[in-house]
């Protein structure tokens, strides 16, 4: 296999949903990423293998929308695009499948990253609502079409809401907020607790926007209804978050006796991340300066109502596959779905006795609050679903290049009982 | 009998007529040989009709044009009215033949389908146009102050309705193949690889009778239909039609006005007597100094896509992407114009605010395209966001064309240069759009002056056609080409312009506004000046003019103009005390007159007063203020032909409408002086040299050497 690097790693300011870029046009949360890392890099557009971008949800009308990206942002129209749909981790799966192309040898340059826009994601019509549609276009005479509307039912026009569903695991069905609760009740992770990580990773978010660390990974957006405003921070973390004010709220998921509320779990969000991937011949080739190397990357399953531990079994898996230890990691991302689920993680990781359940006897490592999530997480900073496992790459390798650290992890839970986790190395 | 200039053929008992033979130009025109030949055609179809022949074929051999209408230098040369009228007769007869064939005609339209090319196809039962975007519809005569003669005026409205057929003729607008269905001009639309192919559906018995596309659309079509067969209804839409053309053209163009009287009239009477008042109308456009003008500017412009400067050895570079430095109001339209042209611009500022504004002035020019439907609402936004704005240099080492935009210092400018030259390919041009300031002395600084020049846009620039490229002794041609090429490309009309104050445009406007200003000193009221100018044809009046640009813009570009040009370009007190004053102009919504908001003026403002103490006290007739404001404009275009500034008189005019809006009526500023007489215009300096001011008003040399010579600015 050969080195992977990561060439340049950029993302858009991160906006909840319903908020100023609710209305975007999806691939441009995208393309001009890709157009941006083409400037900085001055490649020739040619050079490109292939673009590769996650994302689960996108408006039927942008299908496969990696190729859309790719031919928007001006690159030929002999280069290939695609999507992938890992659930939370599609643009991890992204960044994963480009690196088993360039480490195999099979290309060289490989854009790979995810884009997502939690606003937009569809209504959909329930399959008794579709199919009489199609019966009425297929209806020849007035008379059919009559007919065939004559099958309608009031409660066909109830909405599925694609995004709820897609919280939703179809195989335990529960929704992702319970799994949380699960994990809470399980491993006795109070209220206070969640609500003090959220807290702090509202004033990490907040403190690293103000100090002006996340500049260099963003691209601005240009915003408005108009297009004629600047948008370059991200819009979610709040500076004025308490403990008190976070204890204020009601459980979301498990109303009457749950602890899990819409304030310490990830707000839905907007928002893209872009990966230019590279062999070392291209690096060579194109005098380009890396900022870090992909080392390695793993996916790993478990039951799909504990898909928060997915961190927690999956870098371990990583990290013995490297002949690696926690320790040393000079820096961790941990996506933030709940707060009660990364504390579970920490839990998990430092305790033999609990991580054995999952085949692990030995202590994984502790998580040190020092390395995770220094710049906080998805609880302030959103988790655009297709484009957080890219995002967290993106974030990892800026702030290990300002630390000068060597090596990063970075890993999310993954709807539907999974983990994927990502170790790079700073140049 | 042969053809050379179109094609006949009779093939499974259908003739087929092809045109795309006659020209070496890519468009097909309607010269004498091709009518000549389209006549023994037809007569050759009359022969077999109801023999052999059963049908009639239009189309062209060549894609992307139909016909493009009658060649006009063939109607140059009609020199009298009757020789005109008689010109659209015989166009009529011919046409006429076609309408009256007993077998169904079809014409297969891809590409041009304009002027006398419409009018052919309009003698057809059916016209089937291709899904090509290049296919377009118009009657463009009006443009040229003329009148569709050869049955355009009779068939249109009877084609599609008399509001529709009035829209096209009286503004030559042009339509695209779907709009023509919408309309009923068009019968279908087929991919133009089968065009052909499907013409002989329409020879069946009874096919082709029109389909509605909605019962909404035929209900307004039968209203429409009936509002024009009833005479109450149809004066009505005649008077409010006049009533358009007037409020649009103030009553300047001849053309519009003769087309509502020969449709007005014609719409009661029979085919014959119809097209005799036709070809009457058309007669009498056909000889008017308006109708010459016209076609003089529709040729200057065409000539002026092409580029006939001086060429070099190396390779001219081909504009695919451009940065603008400095996203002021000028700096975002620039973007605009990229992002318009699918060239995906570098916005660069030194802030985000003034990044803001760039992309407020270009999103303003694409609502305004998205709001008019000229734009679709995707393409919006691909094209906005197609601007990077950014604080950095990353991607300029991957643009061609640099534009700067910043504020018009000579310091800051070579600073930004010199910065640019770090960050930009050795072949990449740079450019300012700086309005006053010597790009020689710009190109100083510069390590490779000679992929220098300036390019002067004028605002706003997604309306204003002009720019000027200002060359120095060290630029390249090959450098002037490619910015001249790239000018062309993106839809505006460039024309080359020496070094000096004020280059060509602003040079001979200044003396017009100064001389304005003068007029208000000496207690000419502004109302009545502006009212003189107006009706001189000017878009806009003198005072109108100064708030649009701005006071302190003009007190500034008359230092460095009175500084360049010498005592004949003093700047009148009026402007600084007008500045003094604060009243800027419509950038502060006060100046000479009062603007809201949005910037629509309104009456004039009191205030002025305090540097007019003697406004009004002085009458002067009209035309005394237009030759005070128009003849030095004339004198210094002289000076600037002698001086160099610009190879011909051509030029200048080609400047001043596309720059100011100078009357395209009149021809241009020389074109208007030659056909007034040079001898009276420089009679008339001499007296104001003498009666208001010497510097101001002497002849320049050229002037009095072309008197002396009998010769026109036209003649040089």
């Amino acid at each position: 296999m050969r080195d992977v690097f990561i060439v340049e790693a950029k993302r858009t300011p991160q906006v909840k949903s319903g908020a100023d870029i609710k209305d975007y046009p999806v691939p441009h949360l995208g393309i001009g990423l890709l157009k941006n890392i083409m400037d900085v890099t001055s490649l020739p557009p040619d050079a490109i293998d292939e673009v590769i971008l996650g994302n689960t949800g996108a408006p039927p009308k942008y299908p496969n929308i990696g190729r859309i990206v790719a031919l928007e942002a001006g690159l030929p129209q002999t280069i290939s695009g695609y999507c992938t749909h890992r659930n939370c981790a599609s643009g991890m799966e992204a960044a994963s499948q480009g690196w088993l192309k360039v480490a195999s040898g099979r290309s060289d340059l490989i854009f790979a990253g995810g884009i997502e826009s939690m606003s937009q994601m569809p209504l959909i019509f329930g399959k008794e609502m579709t199919e009489l549609f199609a019966n009425v276009m297929r209806a020849k005479s007035m008379q059919d079409k009559v007919l065939a509307l004559k099958a309608f039912r009031p409660q066909h026009l109830a909405p599925i809401i694609a995004i709820e569903q897609g919280l939703t695991d179809p195989f335990c069905s529960i929704n992702m907020g319970q799994t949380a609760e699960i994990l809470a009740r399980e491993f006795g992770i109070t209220r206070q607790d969640q609500d003090e990580y959220a807290n702090r990773s509202h004033h990490r978010a907040t403190a690293a926007t103000k100090e002006g660390k996340f500049d260099d990974e963003i691209v601005p957006l240009i915003i408005g209804k108009k297009f004629d405003r600047i948008l370059r921070h991200d819009i979610g973390p709040r500076e004025k978050s308490t403990v008190e004010g976070l204890g204020k709220l009601k459980p979301f998921f498990e109303k009457k006796s749950g602890t899990v509320t819409v304030a310490n779990s990830c707000p839905i969000t907007d928002g893209g991340s872009m990966l230019l991937l590279a062999s070392e011949d291209a690096v060579n080739k194109y005098n380009l300066k890396p900022m870090a190397r992909m080392v390695d990357y793993h996916f790993h399953g478990l039951e799909p109502e504990r898909m928060g531990l997915g961190p927690a079994i999956s870098s371990h898996h990583l990290l013995k596959k490297l002949g690696m230890t926690l320790d040393q990691m000079d820096l961790i991302e941990f996506n933030e779905a709940f707060a009660a689920q990364v504390i579970a993680c920490k839990k998990v990781m430092a305790d033999p006795s609990i991580s054995k359940r999952w085949g692990i006897n030995e202590k994984i490592g502790d998580l040190d609050d020092d390395k995770l999530n220094v710049n906080g997480g998805a609880i302030a900073l959103g988790h655009p679903v297709g484009s957080t496992g890219s995002r967290l790459i993106v974030t990892l390798a800026h702030e290990l290049k300002r630390r000068g650290g060597k090596y990063g992890l970075a890993s999310l839970c993954i709807g539907g009982g999974q983990g994927g986790a990502v170790v790079i190395e700073n140049l | 009998m042969s053809f050379q200039k179109l094609s006949y053929e009779v093939k499974d008992n259908i003739a087929h007529i092809g045109f795309g033979y006659n020209s070496e130009s890519s468009m097909t025109v309607l010269d004498e040989d091709t009518l000549l030949e389209l006549n023994e055609a037809l007569e050759e179809v009359k022969k077999g009709e109801g023999a052999g022949i059963k049908g009639l074929i239009f189309f062209s051999h060549i894609p992307r044009v139909f016909l493009a209408g009658a060649d006009i230098k063939m109607i140059q040369k009609l020199n009298t009215e009757v020789e005109a009228t008689s010109g659209a007769e015989k166009g009529q007869e011919l046409y006429n033949k076609i309408d009256d064939l007993s077998i169904p005609t079809v014409a297969c339209v891809d590409g041009f389908c304009l002027g006398g090319g419409l009018e052919l196809a309009l003698s057809c039962d059916h016209i089937i146009a291709s899904d090509d975007s290049g296919t377009k519809f118009a009657v463009p005569e009006v443009k040229l102050g003329l009148l569709p003669g050869f049955g355009g005026t009779y068939r249109l409205p009877k084609k599609i309705s008399l509001p529709g057929a009035l829209d096209m003729i009286l503004t030559g607008r042009m339509i695209d193949a779907k709009k023509a269905k919408k309309l009923g001009l068009v019968t279908e639309i087929f991919p133009k690889e089968n065009l052909v192919k499907v013409a002989s559906r329409y020879f069946k018995k009874g096919a082709g009778t029109k389909k509605r596309s909605s019962p909404m659309d035929a209900l307004k079509e039968n209203l429409e239909h009936m509002a024009s067969e009833n005479f109450l209804s149809r004066k009505l839409i005649f008077q409010k039609a006049r009533e358009g053309v007037l409020k649009k053209t103030k009553g300047f163009y001849h053309a519009p006005l003769k087309i509502l009287d020969v449709m007005e009239q014609g719409a009661s009477k029979g085919r014959s007597s119809y097209l005799a008042l036709e070809a009457q109308g058309f007669g009498e456009l056909c000889v008017t100094e308006q109708s010459k003008n016209l076609i003089h500017i529709f040729f200057m412009h065409e000539n002026s896509k092409k580029y006939d400067g001086a060429k070099g050895e190396g390779s001219v570079l081909k504009v695919k992407r451009g940065a603008v430095v400095g996203a002021g109001t000028m700096g975002g339209g620039i973007a605009w114009l990229f992002a318009n042209n699918g060239q995906s611009p570098i916005l660069k500022d030194l802030n985000n605010d003034a990044l803001e504004l760039g992309l407020k002035q270009s999103s303003a020019n694409f609502s305004g395209a998205l709001k008019r439907r000229k734009m679709s609402k995707a393409e919006y936004e691909r094209k906005q966001l197609s601007i990077s704005p950014q604080l950095g240099f990353d991607g300029f080492n991957s643009v061609d064309l640099v534009i700067e935009a910043v504020v018009e210092d000579m310091k800051i400018k070579k600073l930004v240069f010199g910065e640019l030259e770090n960050h930009v390919r050795d072949d990449c041009l740079l450019t300012s759009n700086t309005s006053s300031l010597s790009v020689t002395e710009m190109a100083k600084g510069l390590k490779k002056p000679e992929r220098f020049a300036g390019l002067h846009f004028f605002n706003p620039v997604n309306r204003m056609p002009l720019v000027e490229i200002i060359t120095h002794d060290k630029v390249a041609p090959e450098t002037v080409e490619a910015l001249y090429k790239w000018c062309v490309k993106v839809g505006k009309t460039p024309i080359v312009v020496g070094d000096g104050p004020g280059f060509l445009v602003n040079r001979i406007l200044m003396p017009f506004l100064n001389e304005a200003a003068y007029l208000l000193e000496e207690g000419v009221h502004p109302e009545e000046l502006d009212q003189a100018c107006l009706n001189f044809g000017m878009p806009m009046g003198a005072c109108r003019l100064m708030d649009e640009i701005g006071i302190d813009v003009l007190v500034k570009v008359g230092k460095i103009m009175e500084e360049g040009l010498g005592p004949r370009a003093r700047a009148c007190g009026i402007s600084k005390a007008a500045f003094d004053s604060g009243l800027l102009g419509k950038k502060t919504s006060k100046g000479f007159y009062l603007y809201d908001a949005k910037g629509k003026p309104g009456d004039l403002n009191s205030e002025i007063e305090k540097f007019l103490p003697n406004m009004g006290s002085k009458n002067m007739d009209e035309t005394s203020i237009q030759m005070r404001v128009f003849l030095p404009m004339i004198n210094e275009a002289a000076r600037i032909l002698s001086d160099g500034i610009v190879s011909k008189a051509s030029v200048v005019d080609l400047g001043l409408i596309f720059g100011t809006g100078f009357p395209p009526f009149r021809g241009g500023l020389l074109k208007y002086a030659d056909s007034e007489g040079l001898d009276r215009i420089t009679g008339a300096l001499e007296r104001f040299a003498s009666e208001v001011n010497e510097d101001r008003y002497s002849p320049a040399p050229l002037l009095k050497n072309l008197v002396a010579e009998k010769k026109k600015f036209y003649d040089i």
